[in-house]
């Protein structure tokens, strides 16, 4: 067994009759892992529960084989970035990291240098003076940003961390997440918007009312899905003629041509069979390929299919 | 982990949160708002002065019978109440309590910590509005050495006070949802409706114990409510009055961290 | 070339229906939200307690003879006069049970609002600084009314069927009015005041805190000056105080301080209007931090 930095075994967590996760078992390398799914999936419910917020009605999360819950000197090499935008009123951005970095036993100087080290990462040392509250949404994520890597933690648990960013500035903080991964830290970061895990990472984790869906790198989770066909779309000068070469072909499920009379979409089950079938119809038809894609390559694809849309 | 290693890291986490909170507290709204209020007797203490000049005997009996009581039974109970019940609600509120515990601080540090710091702001609010309105009412006698002994024994009366009742409320905090409410009636209702309960119903009160060690004790008073404040003491020991208010501030105390230890927090969706 | 579908605007020939009431579904929802709260209806229905407890009085007070073996000196007690009523409708018996339900069900109708920036929502529909306000005043002004005005003409209906006549009535013809009166002077007063101390403050603990402490406020302090100075007049520093001064005024019974009872109504309604004054500020659409 791989020694995982986050374990998850048999997890569930109910609030009252509302089931948040149910029997979630997941193991969590070192490197970067998205936690995808929709509003409500468990996500953050997940998250409290790794972060030692919450404990587990079923089942045990450990980091570094420790159990999470009430295990203080365990938080020293977490840092945790909160979903919900809220802060200590009346305080600087100066005085919020400051004030944290003191909870982990630093002096001053250290203190001074470590907020001042996080501010310049998310671009905000020169409104450190400034009050929170007059920071705009994106400023004040990125405050919370910093206040979680501030101390240097080994592992960087993010809920939404992208939420409220201008493209510039969301651009900035996945090149900056994705640095940790050469660092060798373990980053867990949550979304519910599909592009923004798949430009932090290929390895990601589907949940879904409380399940997990699938878990690994992108293709892989797309391989599992066989009851699902794949489709690919061929870009051609003659779509038709093409397509009465491996119509008859059981590999291929269905076809569509796109209106613009250019482009044959097809789905087939077995995939790698139906590209020999089309460079050998292209071949014999003589018929000019364009482009091919598959569409349903991507997590948007996969997630669909997961959920049942 | 060793208990001197549990005990080490518990002091260190309450040492830390404090001297934060601290900060926070003394640049808070409210803080002032409280503050405020506390200034309400030192003006009522100028007034009486100028207007009752040259009798110090009755201006001295107008800080024992009726400023006094303000401070014992109405402003040290409401600073303790805001303060005590917000040491949990606020970060419950306010959502920031991701932010504590996700730190290597002991949860129940995290209570002592905010209860030290919130204790010390108002001990300082109490003694500094107590000062001003002892000594300017009692501005003719300043140069008695017993003026600075009851005066501190009064500070120390109002501290004692704050020590206990803002355990209690810390408790009800950490507890119930609704803990403001359930304090009121405790509050402004229990403690002053079991004074007037013959016999060792009184000593089912926090009160009691403050007032058995009061200097003097006032024994007529204004109209309205300030009425009802007063009571009909028989007081307790000294000695045993201080111990049990010590051991309800322990106790309350203890009881809020473990509590805040066990239990998980929920933010409202 | 591909098609560009237009997407226009479509012009709507419709005329727009102004509500007759744009505060109703404020005070609708204001009201729903406080029967929400866990323990609210168990604190309302408390509050009904000193209705039920007058209402016994009636009772006993028309089978005295009865009752006579029970009380002693009760002929007094029990003598229903308009003082009955004036007694029920200002007496701390039903003004506390009225500041916490207001408390409970008030302290956050401005508040929670400010706190989750639902201001600009409001005011981004056709909803006028006056009708959010009154909208918000109507849901203290429902419980007010539910809690002096009901009880106080069900008192009245209840004295009339035990007393077999319309006696009572004929004697003392002005006392729906007077009940009617006093309700009107608590429904706007407390309005004005929840509301007032609502809008200070984004937190409803906060809030809740600041409307107890200022109704007992009030009071410790007319007490503290009274100890003082011992003048009469140093009621109108007590909310309390006033309520009960204009209440006997308006139930023509003698008043309970000596000085007229017109000052205690100019209390009340500086009150008001200060509130009027802060509200008028604090309730705006954007809210600008420097």
């Amino acid at each position: 067994m791989s020694a995982a930095v986050i374990r998850a075994e048999s997890l569930s967590k109910w609030y009252g009759n509302v089931l948040g996760l149910s029997d979630v078992s997941l193991e969590i390398d070192s490197g970067i892992t998205g936690l995808l799914g929709p509003n409500g999936a468990g996500k953050s419910t997940f998250m409290k529960l790794v972060t030692g917020q919450m404990k587990p009605n079923i089942g045990r999360v450990t980091v570094r084989g420790r159990r999470t819950w009430n295990e203080p000197s365990l938080y020293r090499s977490i840092g945790f970035c909160p979903e919900p935008d809220a802060f200590y009123e009346d305080v600087t951005g100066w005085q919020f990291l400051t004030g944290l970095l003191r909870f982990h036993g630093y002096g001053p100087a250290e203190r001074a240098e470590r907020a001042g080290r996080a501010l310049e990462v998310v671009d905000l040392f020169k409104d450190k003076d400034r009050l929170i509250r007059g920071y705009s949404r994106g400023m004040r994520q990125r405050v919370k940003f910093a206040q979680a890597i501030a101390h240097d933690p080994e592992i960087v648990i993010l809920d939404e961390p992208l939420s409220g960013l201008d493209p510039l500035s969301k651009r900035k903080l996945i090149k900056l997440i994705k640095s940790f991964r050469s660092e060798g830290r373990t980053v867990l970061v949550s979304s519910h918007v599909l592009p923004e895990i798949e430009a932090l990472t290929t390895r990601i984790v589907l949940i879904h009312q409380g399940k997990i869906l699938a878990q690994g790198d992108i293709p892989y989770v797309r391989e599992l899905i066989e009851a699902h066909p794949h489709v690919i779309s061929v870009r051609s000068s003659d779509p038709r003629r093409l397509a009465s070469r491996f119509v008859a072909d059981p590999a291929v499920q269905k076809m569509t041509f796109d209106p613009d009379g250019r482009t044959l979409v097809v789905e087939s089950r077995q995939r790698d069979r139906f590209f020999d079938l089309l460079t050998k119809a292209a071949l014999e038809a003589g018929v000019a390929i364009d482009e091919i894609t598959s569409p349903d390559d991507n997590l948007q694809a996969v997630f669909d299919y997961l959920v049942g849309k | 982990m060793s208990v001197h290693q549990r005990i080490a890291e518990f002091a260190a986490s309450a040492r830390e949160v404090s001297a934060f909170f601290f900060f926070l507290g003394r640049r808070g709204g409210k803080a002032r708002v409280f503050a405020l209020l506390g200034l309400i007797p030192v003006v009522l203490a100028v007034v009486v002065r100028i207007v009752m000049h040259g009798r110090s005997e009755d201006v001295a009996a107008v800080f024992t019978e009726i400023l006094m009581v303000f401070f014992l039974q109405f402003y040290i109970v409401i600073l303790s109440l805001f303060f005590g019940t917000s040491i949990v609600a606020e970060e419950i509120e306010g959502r920031t309590l991701p932010y504590l515990v996700s730190r290597p601080l002991t949860k129940p540090g995290i209570i002592a910590g905010k209860y030290g710091a919130y204790v010390l702001l108002m001990v300082l609010m109490v003694t500094v509005n107590l000062a001003l309105s002892y000594f300017v009412m009692n501005s003719d006698r300043l140069g008695a050495v017993s003026l600075y002994v009851t005066f501190l024994r009064y500070a120390g009366v109002l501290a004692l006070g704050v020590l206990a009742y803002t355990a209690f409320f810390t408790f009800l905090g950490a507890v119930l949802k609704k803990a403001i409410l359930v304090g009121l009636v405790f509050g402004f209702g229990w403690e002053n409706v079991i004074q007037y309960f013959p016999g060792s119903t009184q000593k089912f009160s926090l009160v009691h114990y403050l007032k058995s060690l009061l200097p003097y004790r006032p024994m007529r008073g204004g109209g309205g409510y300030l009425t009802m404040l007063l009571f009909r003491l028989e007081p307790t020991g000294p000695a045993v009055s201080v111990l049990t208010l010590a051991a309800v501030t322990a106790v309350f105390l203890a009881l809020a961290g473990a509590i805040f230890r066990a239990k998980e927090y929920l933010f409202e969706e | 070339m591909a098609t560009v579908r237009a997407k226009g605007y479509a012009h709507w020939e419709g005329a727009p229906v102004e509500r007759r009431f744009p505060w109703w579904p404020i005070t609708r929802t204001g009201i729903m939200l406080a029967f929400r709260r866990k323990r609210f209806k168990f604190a309302f229905a408390m509050s009904f307690v000193p209705a039920f407890v007058f209402l016994v009085g009636l009772y006993v007070s028309e089978r005295i003879d009865d009752f006579r073996h029970m009380i002693r000196g009760g002929n007094q007690l029990l003598n229903i006069t308009p003082n009955y009523f004036k007694a029920y409708m200002t007496n701390d018996f039903l003004l506390l049970p009225i500041v916490f339900v207001l408390a409970f069900a008030g302290a956050g109708l401005i508040a929670d609002d400010l706190k989750h920036n639902s201001l600009q929502l409001y005011f981004a529909r056709p909803l006028r600084k006056a009708d959010y306000v009154l909208g918000k005043m109507s849901v203290v002004a429902f419980f007010v009314l539910i809690l002096t005005a009901l009880p106080g003409i069900v008192l009245l209906i209840f004295k009339l069927v035990f007393a077999g006549s319309f006696k009572f009535l004929l004697d003392y013809p002005w006392l729906p009015l007077s009940i009617l009166g006093v309700s009107a002077l608590l429904t706007v007063f407390f309005s004005f005041g929840i509301l007032l101390l609502s809008s200070l403050s984004d937190k409803s603990r906060y809030v809740t805190i600041l409307v107890f402490m200022s109704y007992f406020f009030s009071d410790i302090l007319f007490g503290i000056l009274y100890g003082i100075f011992r003048k009469p007049a140093l009621a109108l520093f007590s909310i309390r105080a006033n309520i009960q001064q204009a209440g006997a005024f308006l139930f023509g019974q003698k008043l309970p301080h000596a000085f007229a009872a017109g000052w205690s109504f100019l209390v009340l309604a500086g009150i008001c209007l200060l509130a009027a004054a802060v509200l008028h500020r604090k309730v705006r659409s954007v809210e600008v931090i420097r």
